[in-house]
């Protein structure tokens, strides 16, 4: 068990590196292949068509008046061409909100050799990353319990302030609280909590009918379990201890639990129409940071006629 | 006492301790160690893996050893251990009767032996008990038992003898004494050293002893050493070392002259199991010839020296020819050869230039043991009786055939001789030339290998007659002889039956020749007398002791003991006659201890029914705090490595690897030799140079120059990045003499007046990058100071600078650009190159003329290749300095407001026409092509 001292000084050090690593990772992502998706795809964050008729600035589509609507809705100059009335539609443009959960729990403080990072250092970069790049895109960030959704620019710098002055006890999952209908929630953890705590968590999440993504960073040693001889695991968190007398025969079986536990994850997101995926520390941060941007593209075309129940529902 | 081994248990029964070490082994091997402590983020899920059942952690195999051995050592000690514990006999009162080895082996070693008799007379005085001294060299002393204290005097007395000792002849006193005395007990103290009877000595003594208490006192000390067989062959002096057991591997031999001074030292190893070797004085002959004594050094004993006399000094040899030519034609002459057969192992005296006659006498006079006829004939009869009183004496006379000796009636030969001889293989001959048959087996030439290429064509014939085949050394393959040999009184007569020189034979070619003379020459110290103009009556001569060896090996007086012995005397040495120098003291005759052929053999006394001893020559010793010690040890290392195991030092190591890493990074260079380093900083340069276009400057060490030539190219290089497509590195400064050029398109190189001409290698390299395509951009920077005169001549201090440079350069004929020089139009379209000024002239290589009209039509000519040098005055780097905020750093002259601009142009330009080369020559012409294309 790590004393929380040390962890907070650790968790400083990592919030420092991250923040400066994150903007170059942010800056390094090629503008221009960011602004050609956004014009091919027509899905990006941000302030964008919704598909659908709303507050907004585009022209929809013209429809029918129906009798009872306000007159002054009623296009006079579309109108004037027919005998019939109508009425000029917008297209609804909205801006997302994006709830980020970089788990900074003492369990992410773990590096074996292979790694370049910390799980923590790495959660932190991408989670800072993404951060500015949403906000560039015009999307709103914020981190439960710490910030509050805000599409400033200076996202990471709030971020960062906002993590090193904080001194609530450090959770692994996020805290239960409701995010809107619309946005969206991505968990970066090592996600070594029991299946029972994931899904009460990813239930409260989901009850709004908010959508995520579940990422789980690992380090290549949890991965493969290099471990051989006799040695004593200790779980950093709650400090429980269990002896392996030829820890190499233990392997084989870590990495079917380990396997069962992601799929238990996978079931549950999968219920959800949630994304989860699995990263380990050894290879890139720009890789999981491309996924997760695009992720989160396919995921909205994915779950759109459930977002746009949702809304009408509203 | 363990066998072999001086070492003895105060509780021999606490050893059996040693019996649980393998129930300690099994509990050692099942105690697993500490486990290391990971902290593992996913430990949950391992406590849902069903605990599989866990063969015990075995301890590694050599840590449990480790444990074993730490545990055996606490029972070894606890058991007591004494090492070299104190002997003693055995307890009886019956009196000691103790046999003393004495003779010059026990010398060495004395002082543990008396040690050792010391300590059992002491023990045996504290237990009352008699004791009789029984010295072995002394068979003739009564033995009586006296009281500790009084052979406690005796023994002080005793001290070793100089001569090999015979312990058999001690054997009837012995038995006397001891039927005399009845119960006693024998203790011998031996010396290891079997001098010849000891098996017998042995049998003898258990004959005599038989159911007494022997104990045999032997090991424990170095076994002696002796000398013998000193020879001062050829080369070198050698003496063969011998010892009786193992013990001393090698040693030094010293050499020391008559006076005792130091001449030489050699060194000696002996072979594991070989018992003998040999040391060899490589020393002047000269020297060699001083060595009076050998010995070596710290072995105390008689046996140890080798005395030298005369007998070992290299003999000189009178060589007489008879010939007259060996003057005239000195490298066919027979003194030639006989000189380079005899020099290798002999001084050899010539005759010199006088009558054969007179040489001879002069020899005689001069009492040479050995003369050497070379083919002289008849001598005055006052000669020849001087000749054989001299042989009689014991010299050796050795002549040597020849066409004089031939025609001679002569007898001063050994065997009869025809007159005339015989000519073998010539043209009225039937015979071919002979070879040489064999050596008879009682000559001195005995076992000489029979040469095959050695032909006879002419020898003298002896006549046939009964003794001939007694006195024929050798002999050719028809059995007539070729060396005869006659003793005569204590002297040789030899006779070679063929002449010195190679006229008769080539026998003086051949290396048989060398070994057969050194054969004689061998003869012929034991032959002559030891002292000149002694007594006629040899048998009866005899010489008086001068200097004795003690058994230490010492010089002392001769003890009264000591005989005269005979002048002939040959053998070794013994009671009467102890080793060391008899006779006169100018001309001694040495006695040794060891004769020549006598080596030392081991004494095996495993036939004796003994209880066996050891001389202990160091204090008994408590081993237990070494063992203690050594266990505390093995406890602290398993305690280290437990630790190590349990992954607390691991774990200290993973952090500290890091560090560790970068100190052997660190330390790593330094060990690397010098040149690598160098390497690496031209590897560096090189890369620095090749991984960006970088433009050049030539270093000058004038620190202004070079920081305005710095900025100026620095700023061309920013220039260049913002009009044209090359994104050039900052500028590099290059010394010509060090650095690898070939990677730079252009150096620029500011010529700074009065500046020291460049080195020959610097030339040297500049030049190669010129024939190479690289282009040298000069600059005197001295437009302005003279502008240029007829014909753009200057004499400005740069100028002459520049001259002095180029005049060691291969420069090709220069010409100032002319308009349709391609350097104009390879970017920009200019007229001229200004600088900072801007009425120097720019010089480059002249193009080939062509009169051809259409050339001369052309917008722009270019050579085949590149302008290798460029020479201008304007100071180009100086209108294109610009400080680090942008601004020019040095004011223009004349200063018009365009002029730094075309100032850029003009460094582009060049830029551009070092790296695209007559490009832009071809390229005026592209639209007339792509308009003649599309015809």
């Amino acid at each position: 068990m790590v004393p929380a001292a040390a962890h907070n000084t650790r968790e400083i050090e990592a919030v420092r590196r991250a923040d400066g690593e994150s903007r170059t990772l942010a800056a390094s992502l090629p503008r221009l292949v960011l602004e050609a998706r956004r014009i091919a795809a027509n899905v990006i964050h941000g302030l964008h068509g919704r598909r659908r008729a709303g507050a907004g600035e585009s022209f929809w589509q013209y429809r029918r008046f129906v009798s009872g609507e306000p007159a002054q809705r009623v296009d006079w100059r579309r109108s004037a061409r027919d005998d019939l009335l109508y009425v000029r539609e917008q297209e609804w443009e909205a801006a997302h909100t994006i709830w980020l959960w970089p788990d900074r729990s003492p369990s992410m403080a773990f590096a074996s050799k292979e790694a370049r990072d910390s799980k923590l250092e790495r959660a932190l970069i991408v989670a800072f990353a993404l951060a500015e790049l949403l906000v560039e895109g015009g999307e709103r960030v914020g981190i439960p319990g710490l910030v509050s959704p805000t599409a400033s620019r200076s996202i990471i710098d709030k971020m960062a302030q906002a993590m090193l002055h904080d001194d609530t006890a450090r959770l692994s999952l996020p805290p239960s609280f409701v995010p809107s209908p619309l946005s969206e929630v991505v968990v970066l953890s090592d996600f070594w909590s029991s299946i029972a705590d994931i899904r009460t968590m990813l239930g409260g999440l989901s009850a709004s009918g908010a959508h995520g993504t579940l990422i789980q960073i690992v380090d290549p040693a949890e991965e493969i379990f290099p471990y051989s001889g006799r040695v004593e695991f200790v779980e950093p968190e709650n400090g429980n201890v269990i002896l392996a007398g030829r820890a190499e025969s233990w392997a084989n079986d870590y990495v079917a639990r380990l396997a069962l536990h992601r799929e238990q994850i996978r079931i549950e997101t999968g219920k959800l129409g949630w994304l989860f995926s699995t990263h380990t520390t050894s290879r890139s941060a720009a890789e999981l940071l491309l996924f997760l941007h695009s992720g989160m593209m396919v995921n909205k075309g994915i779950a759109r006629g459930t977002t746009v129940e949702a809304g009408r529902s509203a | 006492m363990i066998a072999g081994l001086p070492l003895s248990f105060l509780e021999p029964m606490l050893l059996l301790g040693l019996l649980s070490l393998p129930v300690l082994w099994w509990l050692l091997r099942v105690m697993p160690p500490r486990p290391r402590r990971i902290e593992f983020p996913p430990t949950r899920l391992l406590f849902d893996i069903a605990p599989r059942e866990e063969t015990p952690s075995r301890t590694p195999w050599w840590l449990t050893a480790l444990r074993l051995a730490a545990a055996a050592l606490v029972i070894l000690a606890a058991a007591g251990p004494i090492w070299n514990p104190p002997v003693g006999a055995s307890a009886s009162h019956a009196p000691l009767a103790i046999l003393i080895d004495d003779g010059w082996s026990a010398a060495a070693s004395w002082d543990a032996r008396v040690k050792a008799a010391d300590e059992l007379i002491s023990n045996a005085s504290n237990e009352r008990r008699g004791v009789a001294l029984i010295p072995l060299s002394e068979p003739t002393r009564d033995i009586t038992i006296m009281p500790g204290g009084t052979a406690r005097v005796a023994l002080r007395q005793l001290s070793p003898k100089p001569y090999s000792i015979e312990r058999t002849e001690s054997l009837g006193t012995i038995d006397r004494f001891l039927k005399a005395t009845g119960d006693c007990e024998v203790i011998w103290l031996s010396d290891g050293v079997d001098s010849g009877h000891g098996a017998d000595f042995l049998q003898g003594l258990k004959k005599v002893v038989g159911d007494r208490t022997v104990t045999v006192f032997e090991g424990g000390t170095a076994p002696a050493l002796a000398l013998a067989a000193a020879e001062n062959a050829a080369a070198k002096m050698t003496v063969k070392v011998l010892r009786a057991g193992g013990g001393v591997a090698s040693g030094a031999v010293r050499g020391l002259d008559q006076k005792g001074s130091p001449i030489g030292e050699a060194h000696f190893g002996f072979a594991p199991g070989e018992r003998e070797t040999e040391a060899s004085f490589d020393l002047p002959v000269e020297l060699r010839n001083d060595i009076a004594r050998l010995e070596i050094s710290g072995e105390r004993s008689a046996g140890a020296v080798q005395l030298l006399d005369k007998r070992w000094r290299r003999r000189a040899v009178g060589v007489v020819s008879g010939s007259s030519a060996d003057v005239a034609q000195p490298l066919l002459a027979s003194t030639f050869y006989l000189t380079r057969a005899l020099s290798p192992f002999a001084d050899v005296r010539l005759g010199g230039h006088g009558a054969p006659q007179q040489a001879i006498s002069q020899f005689l006079d001069q009492k040479l043991p050995m003369m050497v006829l070379a083919d002289v004939g008849t001598l005055s009869p006052e000669l020849r009786e001087r000749i054989d009183a001299w042989i009689e004496r014991g010299g050796v006379l050795v002549r040597f055939a020849g066409p004089r000796l031939a025609q001679a009636d002569d007898d001063l030969v050994p065997v009869k001789l025809r007159r005339g001889g015989r000519s073998l293989g010539g043209s009225l001959t039937w015979e071919k030339p002979q070879h040489l048959a064999a050596f008879a087996a009682d000559s001195p030439f005995a076992g000489l290998a029979v040469p095959k290429d050695v032909t006879v064509n002419r020898q003298v014939l002896a006549e046939p007659d009964a003794v001939l085949p007694t006195k024929s050394w050798a002999s050719l393959e028809d059995g007539t002889p070729l060396v005869t040999g006659e003793h005569r009184g204590k002297g040789l007569l030899v006779l070679f039956h063929v002449s010195a020189d190679v006229r008769w034979s080539d026998l003086p070619l051949s290396g048989s020749f060398v070994e057969m003379l050194r054969r004689i020459v061998d003869i012929s110290g034991y032959a002559s007398g030891p002292a000149p103009g002694a007594a006629s009556a040899a048998s009866t001569e005899t010489v008086a002791p001068l200097h004795i060896l003690d058994g230490f090996g010492a010089f002392g007086p001769p003890p009264s003991t000591a005989k005269p012995l005979a002048a002939d005397f040959r053998s070794r040495a013994t009671l009467d006659h102890p080793p060391g120098f008899y006779g006169p003291a100018d001309g001694p005759l040495a006695v040794n201890t060891l004769a020549a052929t006598d080596r030392v053999t081991p004494l095996d006394t495993s036939v004796l029914n003994a209880r066996r001893a050891s001389y202990t020559n160091s204090e008994p010793r408590d081993l237990r705090g070494i063992l203690l010690t050594t266990a505390l040890a093995l406890f602290l290392i398993d305690a280290v490595v437990v630790a190590f195991l349990g992954g607390g030092i691991a774990g200290l190591l993973r952090r500290r690897a890091a560090p560790a890493a970068l100190m052997l990074a660190l330390l790593l260079p330094m060990a690397m030799p010098a040149p690598t380093r160098a390497d690496s900083a031209a590897d560096q340069f090189a890369i620095k140079a090749t991984t960006q276009t970088r433009l050049a400057y030539v270093v000058t060490g004038n620190a202004d120059v070079d920081n305005i030539v710095k900025a100026g190219l620095s700023g061309l290089t920013l220039f260049l990045a913002q009009r044209t497509a090359l994104e050039a590195g900052d500028p590099v400064g290059v010394d010509p003499a060090h650095d690898e050029l070939a990677f730079f398109p252009l150096i620029y190189w500011p010529v700074v007046p009065g500046a020291p001409k460049p080195p020959q290698a610097a030339i040297d390299k500049i030049d190669a990058y010129m024939k190479q395509g690289g282009t040298v951009l000069f600059d005197t920077r001295d437009a302005i100071e003279a502008p240029p005169g007829e014909n753009g001549a200057s004499q400005t201090p740069g100028m002459q600078t520049l001259r002095e440079i180029l005049s060691s350069l291969d420069v090709p004929e220069l010409e100032p650009v002319p308009r349709e020089h391609v350097l104009t139009k390879t970017f920009y379209l200019l007229r001229d190159f200004p600088g900072r000024f801007d009425t120097g002239q720019t010089w480059v290589e002249a193009l080939p003329r062509n009169e051809d009209d259409d050339t001369a039509s052309r917008p722009a000519r270019g050579g085949d290749g590149v302008s290798p040098i460029i020479i201008t005055s304007n100071d180009l780097a100086g209108a294109w300095a610009i400080r680090p905020d942008g601004q020019p750093m040095l004011p223009l002259s004349p200063g018009e407001p365009r002029q730094r601009e075309f100032a850029f142009r003009a460094g582009v330009n060049i830029v551009m026409y070092t790296l695209t080369g007559n490009y832009k020559a071809d390229q005026v012409h592209a639209p007339a092509l792509i308009e003649r294309l599309g015809q």
